[in-house]
């Protein structure tokens, strides 16, 4: 059994729940038989790749679904080996190029020459191009970004590109020139509801109204989270009730238990027990980037109104030094003290007003 | 000591002699010994087999001893080595501490007792008197020292090939273990001229055969067969250094210490009162005898050279030798150097002198920082344990001294700076670093960990916190990593002292091991973990790590496969107690070399080798190409059908 993420996915542009206009769009693209390089963006859970994977059935007929996993060997010019997981089907390569770390340029310019070296066979019957899917363009070094460029004029002739990212703003303004932009915006609150409770339907189960907008408030309107979190819910309880909570995942509560502890008690001693929950989180494959967020976003529902552009700020210069710096720990620490600074003042200045 | 450090010396001065006239004089039987490695050109003569020199423990050293002693001359008795000739004879000459004197005198009574032998591992760094105390003990004790001596191989090459076939070549671990087997089988020949014909003896392993240090495993095997057939008692003599590799861990790890029942007693360096003690009696003795043809060293001098040997008592009585030898015109200059040092350190010291009680203190801490050692001098190095405690205790001057000191240093901040106002350090924090043979990076890490003990506001901490966040900034970028490293830990180092504003003398904190490498190296072993298992739902490492896999631990979904169950457990659920239990903080002990930290960074490479093959083969045994994959969009529903059969055949 499958999750209901993965069973109900619609495999077709005309199944799409929402964005029709775009289905429809992207289906007149694909119409004509060719289409340019493709840049899908969107946040996280919107749907990009189950636009993609439409997009690719429709332009290749139902062989696409036929996927293999390969692995791949790719040796550097400096003689380093480096693994790779592919997704492939005939008619195309799925690859998430940020897996090769810093080689992430040979890994890309070796990737697509196989694949746009190697022709169809029936041209007729079959697109003259193969399609190259690269998911996390924005984690991409600036290196293989500049690589990807030359590379997507070179092999136009057999190869289309679709890059998938969460934001543009890491890709290179050349690559976001040489394709066309597509947006996948978050589904409404409305059509995350309404996909929730055709998905119920379709399991047999009968979804409250009010269950629905409570997970689709809680997922923050993320799709895939919703539908998980539907599931769990299912598990937790069914018959579903109109009140009933909707599980959260555990490092969010544990984050959330973290962040009351540092308004709880402003020491040293605390510090240190913070960290070592940071630690648990890390340990628990949480990136360092999530915690962060997640600690500020916490603390910001904690902390009284003129501090939080202060503690926004503070965050903003942390999350940037956690980005440019080795080791995240130090940075979050120090963010935790700042925080506990900030907040211990605002506290004694408070106590301090009270009194006079 | 002094068996051993005369074996070596008469190879090593049997070279000397060649170059130097002034040693005609020798007896010729010692030539007749180096000799022996010379090809020997008469083919009937068969070059002694190369069985390791057995010393007879104290008798033939004693006898050589008193063999100089009697006949050479007063010259020669200049030219011998004093390490030699004032070795320790009695328990209470030797400058090691009576406590550990007593543990291995303990060891040896039980061992030798019983007639069924042991194995002790002494360890500690050179010249700390492990190899003197062994020596004196089992004189005093009765027991006879069998010692192992690598065989050179130099007979081998000189002799013919025939020869060379008859007597066989065997390798260096084979020639060991039969030295061991036949020591503790066999008792020594009863010599006619052997007075004390004592069956009880010891086996003194000090110079490893090289193998060893490569295939660690071979030693291990020899010994297990040893321990089978034990007799009589085995001592290990290893010197770890505080730098270079520590053979002892890699010769004789935990785990093998504890099933072949090891004992593992380790020497401190020679403690300065010890080591001025002794310095003071030989050169006391060694005055009397010149009667006033060499320079007596001073006090001062001494405590210098106790210090600038940093616990290596062989290296203090050498440098004692050498500094007080007359007629050097290289030594006048020194001495001249040294009094002329002095004379300058006593004037900058000129102010404190008066009090009596800092004075000691104080130019303790000037020798300490003295940045060139006397004559011979080791380089200083400093314990992990003592280097972070030295930056994380932050010893400033006091009040009086500084006022003192007030009128020299110029004026003092402006009144808007002086909540940055801080007494002069009494420690140099680029030397601790550098003393502590780590880098800057590890170095930092160790402090992160243990700083928080130290500090009692929330406003320093920030500050600290925020200065350890700079000094990893300033490492980030690699391409210029080697040379921010330095200013890396210069900028932890002094923010952590400069922010620790109050000043609270804590007394003695434990110090623990920094925990990120182990939960850096765990988050990516997870994470590469999670990325091979789930990788047929095709999704982005973030949302695979902080989407799908929480709330799989939340679902009853059956998954395809034990690995997976197995992770989903580890990994998605999280444990809401308070306090985390899982992260054991590992105490830093006073001796831990830094080193431990670069073998355990190895090792996290070599694990991580392991696990990526490890998850390749999984992945390839539980994803065939031909699988149709859950995620590629079947909707339709025989598609589904179809896929549930499989599962059930799964």
């Amino acid at each position: 059994m499958s999750l209901w993420v993965d069973k109900y996915r619609p495999n077709s542009l005309a199944k799409l729940d929402y964005h029709k206009e775009q289905a429809t769009q992207l289906k007149n693209l694909v119409q004509c038989g060719d289409f340019p390089h493709l840049l899908v963006y969107g946040p996280s859970g919107a749907g990009k790749k189950t636009r993609i994977m439409c997009l690719l059935r429709e332009l290749y007929g139902a062989g696409v679904e036929k996927l293999r996993i390969e692995h791949q060997t790719i040796v550097a010019p400096s003689k380093k080996k480096i693994e790779i997981n592919t997704i492939a089907s005939n008619y195309h390569l799925e690859v998430n190029p940020s897996d090769a770390g810093n080689q992430d340029r040979v890994v890309i310019q070796e990737l697509i020459k196989t694949v746009a070296q190697s022709q169809q066979i029936q041209s007729s019957t079959q697109r003259e191009f193969k399609v190259v899917l690269l998911t996390e363009v924005d984690r991409l070094t600036k290196d293989a970004q500049h690589a990807l460029r030359r590379t997507m004029e070179k092999y136009m002739a057999t190869c289309r590109l679709i890059l998938c990212c969460n934001s543009t703003s890491k890709v290179i303004g050349p690559i976001r020139s040489r394709c066309l932009a597509i947006r996948v915006p978050l589904p409404s609150t409305e059509e995350v509801c309404s996909v929730l409770s055709t998905v119920c339907k379709k399991e047999g189960l009968l979804l409250p109204p009010e269950l629905a907008k409570q997970i689709c408030e809680k997922s923050g309107r993320n799709l895939r989270k919703a539908l998980l979190m539907c599931e769990a819910c299912r598990v937790q309880q069914y018959p579903f009730s109109a009140d009933q909570d909707v599980p959260e995942t555990d490092w969010e509560v544990y984050l959330r238990e973290t962040a009351n502890a540092i308004v709880s008690q402003q020491s040293p001693q605390r510090l240190l027990e913070v960290r070592a929950r940071l630690y648990e989180l890390l340990t628990h494959c949480i990136p360092p980037e999530i915690i962060m967020k997640g600690l500020v976003t916490e603390l910001l529902n904690n902390c009284d109104g003129h501090l939080k552009t202060e503690v926004a700020h503070m965050a903003a210069y942390y999350e940037h030094r956690l980005q440019l710096g080795n080791k995240a720990i130090y940075h979050l620490e120090a963010f935790t003290a700042k925080f506990m600074a900030i907040y211990k003042k605002f506290m004694e200045d408070g106590l301090d007003a009270m009194m006079f | 000591m002094n068996k051993l450090s005369l074996g070596d010396k008469t190879a090593s001065s049997g070279l000397n002699r060649w170059v130097d006239p002034s040693f005609t004089d020798l007896p010729v039987e010692n030539f007749s010994v180096s000799g022996r490695k010379k090809p020997c050109p008469f083919s009937g003569f068969k070059p002694e087999p190369k069985r390791p020199r057995k010393r007879k423990g104290e008798t033939t050293g004693s006898d050589s001893h008193s063999h100089f002693l009697l006949k050479d001359s007063v010259q020669d008795e200049c030219d011998e080595p004093w390490v030699d000739k004032h070795a320790p004879r009695s328990q209470a000459e030797l400058a090691v501490h009576k406590k550990k004197i007593e543990e291995v005198e303990n060891w040896m009574r039980v061992h030798t007792n019983t007639s069924k032998g042991g194995i002790l591992l002494l360890t500690g760094p050179s010249g700390s008197g492990k190899t003197a105390t062994v020596q004196v003990l089992s004189q005093e004790l009765g027991l006879r020292v069998q010692e192992w001596t690598n065989p050179t191989g130099l007979e081998l090459y000189s002799c013919s090939h025939q020869e060379w076939a008859v007597n066989g070549y065997s390798s260096q671990s084979t020639q060991f273990q039969e030295f061991l087997l036949r020591a503790n089988k066999y008792n020594c020949l009863q010599m006619s001229g052997d007075g004390r014909a004592s069956d009880r003896k010891l086996i003194l392993v000090e110079d490893f055969p090289n193998l060893f240090f490569r295939q660690p495993s071979s030693l291990h095997n020899i010994l297990r067969h040893f321990v089978k057939t034990r007799r009589c008692p085995l001592v290990f003599i290893v010197s770890d250094s505080l730098s270079g590799d520590s053979s002892s861990r890699s010769l004789f790890p935990r785990d093998v210490q504890e099933e072949l029942d090891i004992t593992n007693i380790s020497f401190n360096p020679v403690a300065p009162t010890t080591m001025i003690k002794v310095l003071t009696r030989i050169s006391a003795l060694e005055a009397a005898k010149s009667c006033g043809r060499m320079c007596v060293p001073d006090q001062a001098l001494l405590e210098s050279l106790g210090s600038g040997s940093s616990g290596d008592i062989r290296s203090a009585i050498n440098s004692l030798q050498f500094s007080s030898h007359p007629d050097s015109s290289l030594e006048k200059g020194l001495w001249r150097m040294k009094k002329d040092r002095g004379g300058g350190t006593q004037t900058s010291q000129g102010k404190t002198l008066s009090r009596k009680t800092q004075k000691k203190k104080k130019s303790k801490q000037m020798k300490e920082q003295e940045e060139e050692q006397a004559i011979g001098g080791k380089d200083a190095s400093l314990f992990l344990f003592r280097a972070l405690g030295k930056i994380l205790h932050c010893k400033r001057q006091s009040h009086e001294e500084a006022e003192g000191a007030d009128g020299a240093s110029g004026p003092g901040l402006p009144p808007h700076l002086s909540e940055h106002h801080r007494q002069a350090l009494l420690v140099d924090p680029e030397l601790v670093v550098e003393r502590s043979h780590m880098s800057g990076e590890f170095f930092n890490l160790y402090l992160h960990q243990n700083y928080m003990d130290f500090f009692s506001e929330v406003e320093d901490v920030v500050r600290a916190s925020e200065y350890l966040s700079d000094a990893d900034l300033l490492t980030a970028d690699w391409t210029s990593r080697s040379v921010m490293w330095d200013y890396g830990s210069s900028v932890a180092t002094r923010g952590l002292l400069h922010s620790n504003s109050q000043q609270v003398t804590v007394g003695f904190r434990p110090l623990h091991k920094p925990n990120w490498l182990q939960v850096n190296k765990k988050h990516r072993e997870n994470c590469q973990a999670a990325a091979s298992l789930f990788r047929s739902f095709c999704l982005t490492p973030i949302s695979l790590q902080t989407e799908l896999l929480p709330y799989l631990a939340k679902l009853t979904n059956p998954m395809r496969n034990q690995a997976q169950i197995a992770f989903i457990q580890d990994v998605g659920q999280l444990s809401l107690r308070r306090f985390p239990g899982r992260l054991k903080l590992e105490a830093l002990t006073d001796k831990d070399p830094g080193q431990l930290l670069l073998d355990s960074e190895e090792e996290q490479e070599k694990k991580k080798k392991e696990e990526e093959e490890e998850g390749q083969g999984a992945s390839e045994d539980g994803l065939l190409p031909s699988q149709p994959q859950p995620t590629a969009n079947q909707v339709l529903l025989e598609d589904d059908d179809l896929n549930i059969e499989e599962y059930d055949s799964d």
